[in-house]
Formats: structure tokens, sequence, C-alpha cells
């Protein structure tokens, strides 16, 4: 058994992306732009939220889900530059709402320490076990954040505690091959963490400023943790690898 | 023979008498204006007059009826007393046989003799046979099925004349319904009416049956599956328990007590089995019924094997023309199902597949396939947010040769995407069980919560917990609010799943499958059935079984070589058994010439019961049969010149008794025999008296035979026509003579 892999298709995407402007696409942007400024969302109406790309941005102890604010958005606009998938607008998401256990896809990121509450932690342990997937990333290679995460998420399963995902992991060829990532300011490989359960991967944490490297091109974190073009084929393996497994 | 002259239109005389009078009277008064002499005039209207006559005899349809005398004397009547087992049934102290017999002859057949009437007796189970008055009373009402059809068309078949009538003396439960067709027309040829008397309860008495036992022809091992009892309570006036045993080739496995409601139900009862080496394993399972004095308990016992086998896996290749959560979840539920791997083909770009669990680097490497070679190692395809574009026709007709010859399943999942109408008219259209919608947009509806048609309930598909009721386990799914718009469900398709009506308009079709060829195809049209695994009160293995189950259940089609089916029939001891055994067609044995397989018939201790060797090619199915001598199991294996097993599964043949197992006295049966033939049918109880009886019988023949009198036209005859032909020209030519034209 094997696991087919794609080659990036940059060079073809980058054509795409700077054709010119027809009159046709005009008249679809002028359209929408009405629509939106009428207050109108006929997106909302026809399109089915759940089918295509979505997550859900965790609000938790103090922190609002607002740190590094576009980060949601530009994960899921990566998704979508790199496959047929449509995405939708992030949605914050406590982990002690329902809503959690109708969001597939959770992304958690910030720069402190926090604790979880023991029914946050009971949520996260029936999420998983169903079959949800969580995605957090340090911002700014701020070590209190991955501190924090590992504590709090090595309470979810006692016998599971978080451990490195080793560079042979499936999560490292889901779609981009990565042989290995160089952190940018430390003589050392870039390492993802992970909570198991059952033998499938559910949480992945990068304690490097990923979503720093993917989002804001690295400018919150310059000269540190991952590169913004590995940090982007990151996180889309990231996100290809929640769809998958 | 009594023969009578009758008009079939009267009015004619009514109305076209005088019209004619007052017709000649107008010509006699305008021929005297003009001066002809009376004696003239008589002549000729008198001419016109018989004309008119003749005329108006061949308008009202004149013809000639022959009705035969009731000979009463010479016809006999023909009494069928019922003598199957459901007429052993005890109530209010004394069985129903034994208020035949004496209604018989204490009542019936003294007042059909004092009515000089011939009666002919004759008992009757599956079989008839004729009984003189002493042989009735040594009867015993022990026959194992009631063939009331068959007891009519042998005792009318029999008679050197029509019987007057048919008497039948029954409750009416009529087990077998081969012979009604044939024994239908016989009473109506024959002129003869039906007359049932029902005896027994409406309601009929307590009873507790296993109705039937089933399970996989073949598991994988150490996966479970599932053996499943159904049972059939009925008129229980108390709650009740009783206990349900399962045996593995003669060994007590594992016990159930189930406890029993009042009143009556159909219930099924699950055992979750897994067996860690290949082999065959015989299940039996035993009934154990409470303890009560008024419980009928029938067919306690039952088996099936379940072969073992790890040699061939389920591969499963999920097309979709972007990645959805659906395909994870999916991929999660086969997870732990070793024997089930599914490999994922998805478009992420106009140029660009993603491919999942290949086998070799060079799998599927070109997208989807495009020749039958690359479809063969997998058992399902499933096809999920792809447009027309996606697959071109020759791949969508390499779908449909997949399915249909290759036996392969066929399952395409999704919402509005999926279920697109740019589908229509399209190879693939045809595969499917729905038909597609002409306006697919997303249906956005209030929340509903998907709901199991009756057949779904009876599915093994859909059993998710071994002894939970399986409508109750569905109940428990979150509520969903988009659905794909289909049309309706093709002919002979079956709908698993829909949406319940409610405010927002009719319920869809959610689910629905179809036998295309050798193979199975489905649709799931509900969107986001993903949120099934995710929901907070979920339990996954539910979620997981359900997934693992319809895969199986799709790819079970094309498990081997040739297919062994059971032909529709029931099946009974002492009557041949139907095969229908068939070569699938493959890639590998496509161009092969007809080849020769052995079919060897075992029965439950491994003795040979038949030996043959048959010829089979691809598509040219070939029909076995065997003989079924006594309640077994047999198992039938079919081996290939190098006696290697190519398909094998069991047949139980079960002496079931149908008669207990329901045993209400059913008067609509009598009443609709005697309605077709123009006959009576009573409850024995509001039966009147005997000679009244007689006297209605009489009365029923008599109206039988009036109705079936023979007409004969007459009038259209030469002697007529001659006649008015004859009046008009004398008429003429005197008028010719008289110079008056």
């Amino acid at each position: 058994m094997g696991t087919g892999v794609k080659e990036p298709a940059s060079a073809h995407r980058k054509d795409v992306i700077w054709r010119p402007i027809t009159a046709r696409a005009l008249c679809s942007i002028l359209f929408w732009l009405g629509m939106a400024l009428c207050g109108a969302s006929p997106l909302q109406e026809f399109s089915d939220k759940q089918a295509t790309f979505f997550m859900g941005r965790v609000r938790y102890s103090s922190n609002d889900g607002n740190d590094c604010g576009g980060v949601g958005q530009d994960l899921m606009r990566l998704v979508s530059k790199a496959s047929t998938l449509t995405i939708q607008e992030e949605r914050k998401v406590g982990l002690a709402d329902p809503d959690l256990y109708e969001t597939p896809f959770l992304f958690m990121n910030g720069h402190n320490d926090f604790v979880l509450s023991d029914e946050e932690v009971e949520n996260l342990r029936k999420y998983f076990s169903h079959g949800g997937f969580f995605f957090a990333s340090g911002c700014c290679t701020n070590p209190n954040f991955p501190r924090a995460w590992r504590r709090e998420f090595g309470r979810i399963f006692p016998n599971e505690p978080i451990q490195p995902i080793p560079y042979d992991h499936l999560i490292y060829r889901s779609f981009y091959k990565l042989d290995r990532i160089r952190s940018l300011n430390e003589p050392r490989d870039i390492q993802l963490e992970g909570l198991f359960h059952d033998g499938r991967l559910v949480a992945v944490m990068c304690e490097d400023g990923l979503c720093c490297s993917f989002s804001a091109n690295n400018s919150c974190n310059e000269g540190r943790g991952v590169s913004p073009e590995d940090g982007q084929k990151l996180a889309l393996n990231i996100a290809v690898y929640a769809l998958t497994h | 023979m009594n023969t009578r002259l009758a008009f079939e239109l009267p009015d004619v005389w009514v109305f076209g008498l005088p019209l004619a009078l007052s017709l000649l009277l107008f010509v006699a008064w305008r021929q005297s204006r003009r001066g002809l002499v009376a004696r003239r005039i008589a002549l000729l209207i008198f001419l016109r007059f018989a004309a008119f006559i003749g005329l108006l005899f061949l308008l009202a349809r004149p013809a000639r009826f022959h009705q035969q005398a009731l000979n009463v004397p010479s016809r006999p009547v023909l009494v069928l007393l019922d003598r199957s087992e459901s007429m052993s049934l005890k109530e209010s102290d004394t069985t129903r046989f034994a208020r035949a017999t004496e209604f018989l002859s204490r009542r019936l057949l003294p007042a059909l003799k004092s009515a000089n009437v011939a009666v002919h007796c004759m008992v009757f189970d599956q079989n008839v046979q004729e009984v003189t008055d002493s042989e009735i009373a040594a009867t015993l009402p022990n026959g194992k099925r009631t063939d009331l059809g068959a007891a009519i068309a042998q005792a009318i078949g029999g008679s050197s004349q029509p019987p007057l009538a048919v008497i039948a003396l029954t409750d009416g439960a009529a087990n077998c319904d081969i012979e009604n067709e044939r024994a239908l027309s016989v009473l109506l040829e024959a002129g003869t009416p039906f007359i049932g008397v029902g005896f027994g309860e409406d309601r009929g008495v307590q009873t507790l049956s296993l109705r039937k036992w089933s399970g996989p022809v073949s598991a994988a091992p150490r996966i479970g599956f599932s053996l499943t009892a159904e049972l059939e309570v009925v008129n229980a006036d108390q709650r009740t328990s009783c206990e349900l045993l399962l045996f593995r080739d003669g060994r007590l496995l594992q016990s159930k007590t189930l406890q029993l409601e009042k009143g009556g139900a159909t219930r099924t009862e699950s055992f979750q089995v897994s067996e860690e080496a290949a082999g065959i394993h015989n299940y039996s399972v035993q009934l154990v019924p409470p303890n009560l004095p008024n419980l009928t308990c029938v067919n306690t016992k039952a088996d099936t094997s379940v072969r073992i086998s790890d040699s061939r896996d389920l591969r499963v290749l999920y097309v979709q023309g972007a990645l959805t959560w659906e395909y994870k979840f999916i991929n999660l539920a086969l997870h732990k199902d070793p024997n089930v791997k599914i490999t994922g083909l998805t478009r992420t770009s106009e140029q660009s597949v993603f491919r999942q669990n290949i086998e070799g680097t060079g799998e599927l490497v070109n997208g989807f396939p495009t020749s039958l070679d690359q479809l063969t190692p997998f058992r399902v395809v499933v096809l999920s947010n792809l447009r027309p574009q996606d697959l071109s026709s020759p791949q969508q007709e390499l779908l449909a040769r997949f399915c249909s010859e290759l036996g392969g399943g066929i399952l395409m999942i999704g919402g509005a995407s999926t279920f697109d109408r740019a589908w229509q008219n399209t190879r693939l259209e045809q595969l499917l069980p729905v038909l597609l919608a002409a306006d697919s947009r997303p249906v956005r509806t209030n929340a509903f919560r998907p709901q199991l048609t009756a057949e779904a309930l009876q599915c093994p598909i859909f059993r998710l917990t071994p002894s939970e009721d399986v409508a109750r386990t569905w109940n428990r799914l979150p509520l969903f609010d988009q659905y794909a718009r289909v049309g309706d469900a093709k002919l002979g398709a079956q709908v698993w799943m829909v949406r319940p009506d409610d405010d927002s308009g009719p319920g869809g079709i959610l689910m629905a499958s179809q036998r295309y060829g050798a193979g199975i195809s489905a649709a799931v049209c509900l969107q986001n059935f993903w949120r099934w695994r995710l929901a907070k009160d979920t339990e996954t293995e539910q979620f997981d079984r359900f997934w693992r189950q319809l895969f199986r259940w799709l790819g079970d089609s094309s498990r081997d070589e040739v297919s062994i089916e059971v032909a529709d029939q029931e099946l009974r001891p002492e009557q041949d058994v139907h095969l229908v055994v068939e070569r699938r067609l493959s890639p590998q044995n496509s161009g092969d010439s007809p080849r020769n397989f052995i079919v060897q018939v075992r029965d439950g201790r491994n003795q040979l019961v038949q030996e043959e060797t048959v010829e089979l090619q691809t598509g040219h199915p070939v029909e076995f049969r065997f003989r079924a001598a006594r309640p077994d199991l047999y198992s039938v294996t079919i081996t290939d010149p190098a006696k290697v097993v190519v398909a094998a599964r069991p047949v139980e043949v079960r002496d079931l008794n149908v008669e207990l197992v329901q045993t209400a006295r059913n008067m609509e049966t009598l009443r609709q025999w005697a309605s077709m033939s123009d006959g009576l049918a009573f409850k024995a109880e509001e039966c009147p008296r005997a000679d009244d009886l007689v006297a209605q019988i009489k009365a029923k023949v008599r109206q039988v035979q009036t109705a079936q009198q023979t007409r004969q036209v007459v009038g259209l005859q030469w002697p007529i026509f001659g006649l008015i032909l004859g009046c008009l020209c004398a008429e003429w030519l005197l008028r010719k003579q008289w110079a008056l034209v």
C-alpha cells in the first residue's frame, strides 16, 4: 500500500491568478459587491456550509479566538488555492459549545498560557473519539502557549501523552512531500507534535509560529520558526490530512 | 330444456308500432286525397304494414333463450372438510374440526339428503380424499398445509359431472394459493357456486413461532457478523419471556432472554459472532418457549451456516470531485475493518488528482479507470461531487459494465453537487435507483430526522445493535436540514430512507438501491451524513457498522467467480430445490470458452445428495435442481476442474409449520371465493338452520344457472328478409301498375 503524492502546481496557478479580468467577471464582481452592500447574502442561502472546507476558530480561556486575526481565513484561502474546495468563513466556537460537534476541523492559536476546564477536556475527549481534528499553533514562537497546550491536551487521554510526529508520518506527505523543514533560527528540524487516539492522529501542534508563517508572511516572527513557503505547505498538508483521515 | 323467445329491445315495439301506424294512416289519407279507391289503398297499406312489422321485429332483436332444468337429484353437492392442523385448535372446549364434523353429520348431511340431493364428502389438507360418513369420524386433523384451491380443482376435476355446489367447512386459513387461479376457472366453467362455512374464532389462539433465521453466506475472520432470528408472537394475553439459544456446531455459544409484550408483534433478535479462523460453521438457534398453558409454540429450531474466509478483501474506490468530510468519516468507519480497504481518488484542481491508499505506484495514475482491468480490483465504486465532465461517456459505460457484468456495487452519495441535473439522460443515470430531478438546486428545509422505510427496518444492513429495535436506533440520528432533490424511485428499486413529510413539503427519497445486472447500485441523497458520527450523542460504532455493512452488501454480489442463487420458491421437504448457477464475467474470463464445473450437494451429515457436472459460460445462467428429501441444512458447492471451490452456499430446508403461525379464522378468503363464483360465505355460528341453508344453496344454484342460460339470436333468416322484401316489391309493383309512381 502507498500514498499518492501530488507535485505542487504553482507554475500554472500563477498564470491563472494574473489573467486579465473579463467583462463577465467584472459584472459578476459588481453584482456580488452590490449584494454585499445591500446586506443580502445569496451565497449563504444557496451554498452548503458543511460540504466544503470550513473551520472553527477556538475561543478558550481568556482568548477570544482573535490572535493573529486573519489567520483562519488565510488557512482556508490556502486550502482553496490548492484544491477544488470552496471555503466558508471561519466560525468562532467554544470548547463547551454544542457547535463543537458540528465542526470537524478546529484551529487554535495564541501566545499565552491557558487552562481548560474539566468540561472542555471531556468535550474534547468525545470530539476526538467521534472523528474531530484539532490544529494548534503557537504564535510568534512564544513558549507559553505550546507548554500549556502539551499540559492541557495531555489530560484528554490519560494514557496518550503528547508526542513528536516523526517525519515518516503521512501528515508530511498528505499533499506536498516534505522530507524535512529546517528552523530559521536554530540548527534543528521543525517538529510537529501530536495527540494520538486509537492509533489515529487527532490533534497537531506546532510551537514554531506556523500560523505566523503561512498567514502573516512571518512578519511578526521574522527570522524565526518556519519559512513562509514551508509554512504554507505544512499547513496545507495538515488540512488535507484532516480531510482524509 | 326450457326455451323461450324474448326481445332484447322490447321498447322498439312500444315506440315503433304507434309511429308505423301513424305513418300508414298519413299515407292512406294522402292516397285518398289523390282519388285512389279504398280497396287499393287497403292493399297498399297492408303490404307496407307487413314490411314495417318485419323491420320492427328485427330491430327489437329477438332471441331464443335456453335454460337447463334444475336437475337436483342427478348432480351431487361436494362437501370439502378441512383436516389441516389448524382445525385441531381447541376453542371453547372443543376443536374446530369437531365442530365442523358435528355440523356436517348432524345438520348439513341430513338436510341435503332430505332434499334429495346427492352428496360427495371429501377431506382435504394439501391433498383431497373422498370419504364415507364413517371415515369422517375417524379422520384426524393433522394436515401440514391447507390448500383449498387445489382441493376445489381436484374435487371438481374428479367428478363425472359438474357438482351442484361446493361446500367447504374450513377455518379459511388457506396457506397455499398456487392452485387458486386454476380452481377459480374450474368453478366458473362448471357454473358451480362456492359455499364457505367458517369455523374457529376470528382472533385465533396464542402462538409464538420462530419465523426466520439468517446470517451472511460468508464473513471475514475477526470481524463481527450478525445472525438474526425473527420471532412472531400472536395474541399474547400477558407479558412473558422466552429464551433464545445459539449453538455453534452443536455447542451452546450464547443465550438471550427476551421479554415478549402483550398482543402481537414480529420481533428480530440478533447474535453478534466473530470467528478467529477460516472454516465453515453451523449456527443453529433454539427457541425455548415460556411455560404457558394456552400458548402454542411452533417452529422452534433453525440452522444456517457461515463460511469464514479471509482470502478476499473488499476494496472500495471512492471517487470525488473535491475533498469532502464524507470521505474522511467513511474512511474512519472502515478503519477498524482490516478486510475493507478504501482507495481515494480526488480531483484537487483542473489538472490534478489526489490518490490515497493505492496498492502500487502506477495504480490510477491517470485518474479514473479507462478500462475494465483497472476497475477489477475494486468491488464497490463510490461517486461523490462529480460532474458529467469528470466522467466521460466511455467511463460511464465502464461503470455500467462493472456493475452489470462484474457484479460490482455503485454508490452515489452527497447533496445537490452530487445529484446534479446535468447527469440527466446520461449512462450513469440509467444505473441509479432513482431518476434525477429536473431541478437539482440544494434543498434546505426544516430540520428533519431521516426515516427508514418498512423494507429497511427488516434489512440487516440497518441493524446496528444486536438487541435494540432498529427504528429506535435510527431515531437517534441527528437532525439534518439539507438533501439532494431527486425524482421518483425506478421500478423495482427499493427505497430505504425518506425525509418525513412536514410543513416544508412532501418528503423526498434519501436512500435507495436497485439490482443492476449482476450488481447493485445505491444512492444516498442526504447531505453531510458525516454529522451523524461527529454528533455528541452518537455511538460511533453504529455509524461505523452501518458503513461496513453497506459496503459489504454492495460488494458481496461479486465475491465468487460463480454465483449460486436460490430461485424464488418456498423451500419444503420432499420438493425439488431450484438453483440458478451462473459464471460471472470478469476480464480474466471474458474470452473464455464454456468450462465444466462440478456441483455437489451434501446434506447436514455430509452425505452426498447429488453431484452433477455443468457447463458454464459467462452470462448464461444454468438451472440446477436437487431433491430435498427431508428437512436439513444442505450445502451446495461448486468446484472447478482443478477441484478448487469457486462458490458455496447453504440452503436450509425447514419443515415449517405454517398451519399454526396464523390461526385466526379467515372469513375474507371464503368471502372472496364466494363472491367470485356467486356463492355464499357464512360464519358457522351465524349459519342458518340446515334446511334453510339447503334452500339457500338451491336458490344460489338456480341463480347461477339463470345467469348462465344460453341465447340464440333469431330473425336474421331468409324468410324474414324475403317477407319484408316481397311486401315492399309487391307494393311498388302495384303502385307502378296503378300509375302512382
